[in-house]
């Protein structure tokens, strides 16, 4: 034999060994793996997830933003809901005020004992309170009650005799009125010259007027049905 | 011919060492082609090892055959891999039936040198 069988045979040996060994080594990696094709699969799929997931998470996200900002409106929408409620409730005079305010005290002329002298015969009449009220809301007030009755828009002030009932309710002498307001344009209203209290004065009515830093004025404590009013719906 | 076989042997043992030392793994994807080639790569072997016994041994065919019959198996398996067709199993088969024959060719001569 030739040198060069030789040469070949030895080269073509070696490769040889070379490829086994490779192959023994493949081999036991992919034994402790998994094969070559299931894993480009798992990475196909693993990829396919990943992009699922950054999908599913962006709508999670975008569905929980506008779950808060539903959320947030509802709560808005209750906020003003409250708050025209509260604003109702004040405004028909349901719920009891404080404020700055005058207190008007009107008292009957005072009878004279043993008849010594001119007595007055005149008692205040429902017409007196009623211009008293009438004044006051013109003055700007913007809570009014006589004797603990709250003054509302159904609010009646009439002659019962010998009573004068407000709210079906009969109030007495000294006639207590309260008001809440700016306490000067309420006062100066009254005490104008020519004005309501000069004029009771001279018809012998007591009249006082006491201007208050803070006073209360209770609510309306009757409920009220409206059993023939309806509201009309519009629409 | 001791000196042929014992060449052999020490470029098998050298090729072993080489591959082992090689800190370079082939992909799993490869896997395949390497393991028909090393069949093919075998069979060649064994039809040198046989022609070398009939006394027909030819340097040029079995160098060329060697490599041309692992190409042939790798890229067949490429091939097969391509088409979604087993088709490295053509040469599986083929080599492995080509293996065995020739095996048992050299058993005969064997045999016969013995007798």
């Amino acid at each position: 034999m030739k040198l060069s069988t030789y040469l070949s045979l030895g080269l073509v040996a070696m490769v040889l060994g070379v490829l086994i060994v490779f192959q023994f080594r493949v081999t036991r990696h992919i034994e402790q793996g998994i094969p070559a094709g299931r894993a480009q699969e798992l990475a196909l799929e693993l990829r396919q997830l990943e992009k699922d997931k950054s999908k599913l998470e962006a709508e999670a996200n975008d569905l929980s933003l506008k779950l808060e900002q539903v959320t947030r409106g509802q709560t808005e929408a209750e906020k003003a809901l409250k708050d025209e409620l509260a604003k109702a409730r004040l405004l028909s005079g349901l719920v009891s005020v404080t404020g700055p305010g005058i207190e008007v005290t009107l008292d009957n002329p005072p009878q004279q004992p043993g008849g010594g002298g001119p007595a007055s015969l005149y008692v205040i009449r429902d017409e007196d309170l009623l211009r008293v009220i009438n004044e006051l809301r013109g003055a700007g007030a913007e809570a009014l009650s006589i004797n603990g009755q709250r003054i509302v828009a159904h609010s009646e002030i009439r002659w019962a005799a010998p009573f004068i009932n407000v709210n079906l309710t009969r109030v007495v002498p000294p006639y207590h009125i309260l008001a809440i307001g700016k306490p000067d344009n309420l006062k100066s209203a009254l005490e104008i010259p020519g004005g309501l209290v000069e004029y009771l004065r001279d018809l012998g009515v007591q009249v006082k007027i006491q201007p208050y830093d803070r006073l209360t004025i209770p609510g309306y404590s009757r409920t009220t049905e409206f059993r023939y009013a309806k509201p009309v719906v519009k629409g | 011919m001791w000196l042929g076989i014992w060449l052999a042997v020490a470029g098998l043992v050298l090729g072993v060492l080489l591959g082992l030392n090689i800190p370079l793994v082939l992909p799993q994807v490869y896997a395949k082609y390497l393991s028909v080639a090393a069949l093919a790569a075998l069979d060649s072997v064994f039809g040198g090892i046989r022609a070398a016994m009939e006394d027909q041994f030819d340097n040029t065919v079995f160098i060329s055959g060697f490599f041309s019959n692992a190409l042939l198996a790798a890229g067949l398996a490429f091939i097969g891999e391509r088409l979604g067709i087993d088709l490295y199993l053509a040469a599986v088969v083929a080599f492995g039936v080509r293996l065995f024959q020739n095996l048992a060719i050299i058993r005969r001569h064997l045999f016969k040198k013995i007798k």
